[in-house]
């Protein structure tokens, strides 16, 4: 239902150490901001397209559909970074309307540029994490990582109830349509009411269902799962802490 | 057609394809990688005392009642799909609501913070809005600053005998709006006009924004009165049990 955590599942590296995985993705997501550099965001942008497409075998057809999914944001955001409204012209470009100008410069033109490369680069990391890791992975690694038992634990509940409710959505929304609940833009609203409503009184339904489940299995405070172990190779390892490297002195050679 | 009827038909025609190129107006999430380092570490800082607020409330009335576990996590999965469903909309496009107001208004403004940062989690790996380091920045303007100023809205209605639906509407559009300057302001701070510094930047942001963003806000307003209206229809057992209608 959800097209990421679907194409997530068959990803071929999912069964990949998902240590790894986060830590390169942690690690090339802070270097590519810091370094805030075009040269870094293209090289980071094609690895993670080699890595993405050609080793986790996502489809270039979701992937590029995925891509762009922020370019609303970027286009109107990068365009008030862009546009200056002044009363005095810059060098790039000015279009005069009255006494004021629609105005931009140079500098600004290379800043915009960069910011948007810099932002697909990161957008690409962030992308090759949640499209070759299961979400029960990065729990488990969150886990590893020392964070409060309370938070992953409403997180994993939250995880399985997110698809429960997306199912009940998703049947309530085909019963309005056959009734032609969302013919205009009034009656999509009063649809959008009604299922709204009938969602939440069928999640605290299931809730209450779901704490006596628990409960009758021994439920005494937290949750306990047996995970599935995938070891890191010794050569993932060091083909990560290779990359990271070079990235590092890709960065610190562009910062000086 | 004459000269006149083909200039307004190609006008039509220009505004239906303007309006069609924006594909999606999201509840305004900070890309990935939109901010400079410091500033996703300035605002996670920022977040800190809210989320530990949250956590230890959410803590204390665990302890006191471990069924409300469930109900949390519920009530996190349906912000998340309320969030992620394609809400109606005039012109076509797809847009979708924040449902953080309504969050607030249902289950109160500390757990919120910590269910919206768990749902903003969820809504960067799994949807792709927003990102993993603009997290603190979201966190602040959607799961700190949005529902605390909803739920003050509502709180001081009430206290102002106002007509209980006319307070929710004000509740989740105000809040909804209240998050979309916020964010307008975090994005001037990261990116300073060359002219005009922080206040020309923000300007400039709220403009861009505010044609999705307006519409959006009264948008979610209505939705989130419809919604408490079925649920003060069928619901009243529910509502109670979260401790949202006392006095009825």
């Amino acid at each position: 239902m959800l097209l990421i955590d679907r194409l997530c599942y068959n990803s071929k590296l999912r069964f990949v150490n998902a240590g790894v995985k986060l830590a390169y993705a942690v690690t090339t997501l802070a270097l590519c901001i810091i370094s805030h550099s075009i040269v870094v965001a293209c090289f980071v942008l094609a690895v993670n397209g080699i890595l993405t497409l050609y080793k986790g075998g996502i489809p270039l057809r979701h992937y590029l559909h995925l891509m762009t999914i922020p370019l609303v944001f970027l286009l109107l955001s990068t365009l008030a970074i862009l546009i200056n409204i002044s009363k005095t012209p810059l060098d790039a470009f000015a279009i005069p309307i009255g006494s004021w100008y629609i105005t931009s410069s140079f500098q600004g033109l290379y800043q915009g540029i960069q910011l948007t490369l810099t932002a697909l680069a990161a957008v690409s990391c962030l992308y090759f994490l949640s499209l070759n890791t299961t979400m029960t992975d990065i729990l488990n690694e969150l886990r590893k990582l020392k964070c409060p038992s309370l938070i992953v634990e409403l997180m994993l509940l939250i995880y399985r109830f997110i698809f429960v409710l997306l199912e009940i959505a998703s049947s309530i929304t085909t019963s309005q349509n056959s009734r032609l609940g969302n013919r205009s833009f009034k009656t999509s609203c009063q649809s959008f009411g009604g299922l709204g409503s009938a969602l939440f009184i069928r999640a605290m339904k299931k809730s209450s269902i779901l704490y006596d489940a628990m409960e009758a299995r021994c439920y005494n405070g937290t949750i306990h799962v047996l995970t599935e172990n995938h070891p890191a190779k010794r050569s993932q390892i060091i083909k990560l802490i290779l990359f990271e490297l070079l990235l590092a002195a890709l960065t610190i050679w562009r910062l000086l | 057609m004459n000269r006149k009827q083909r200039k307004l038909v190609a006008l039509a025609a220009a505004l239906a394809i303007s309006l069609g190129i924006i594909p999606a107006a999201n509840a305004m999430h900070i890309m990935e990688g939109y901010l400079p380092p410091v500033y996703c570490v300035v605002w996670g800082v920022v977040c800190l005392p809210f989320l530990a607020a949250g956590f230890f409330s959410i803590k204390k009335t665990l302890t006191s009642n471990r069924k409300s576990l469930t109900i949390l996590a519920m009530a996190g999965a349906f912000i998340f799909v309320i969030s992620s469903l394609k809400i109606p909309s005039v012109t076509g496009s797809c847009s979708h609501m924040t449902g953080t107001g309504l969050g607030a208004i249902l289950f109160g403004p500390a757990s919120v913070s910590i269910l919206g940062l768990i749902v903003l989690l969820f809504q960067a790996i799994l949807l792709a809005h927003g990102g993993l380091t603009t997290i603190g920045a979201n966190c602040f303007s959607m799961a700190v600053a949005g529902p605390f100023v909803s739920f003050g809205i509502y709180k001081l209605c009430q206290k102002l005998k106002v007509n209980r639906l006319a307070a929710i509407f004000l509740a989740a559009s105000i809040g909804d709006l209240f998050t979309y300057c916020v964010t307008a302001f975090q994005m001037a701070l990261a990116h300073p006009s060359e002219t005009g510094g922080v206040a020309a930047s923000a300007v400039k942001f709220l403009a861009v924004f505010a044609p999705t963003q307006i519409p959006l806000a009264i948008l979610e307003g209505i939705l989130t009165v419809l919604i408490i209206i079925g649920l003060e229809n069928y619901a009243k057992k529910e509502l109670k049990s979260i401790g949202f209608l006392k006095e009825v």
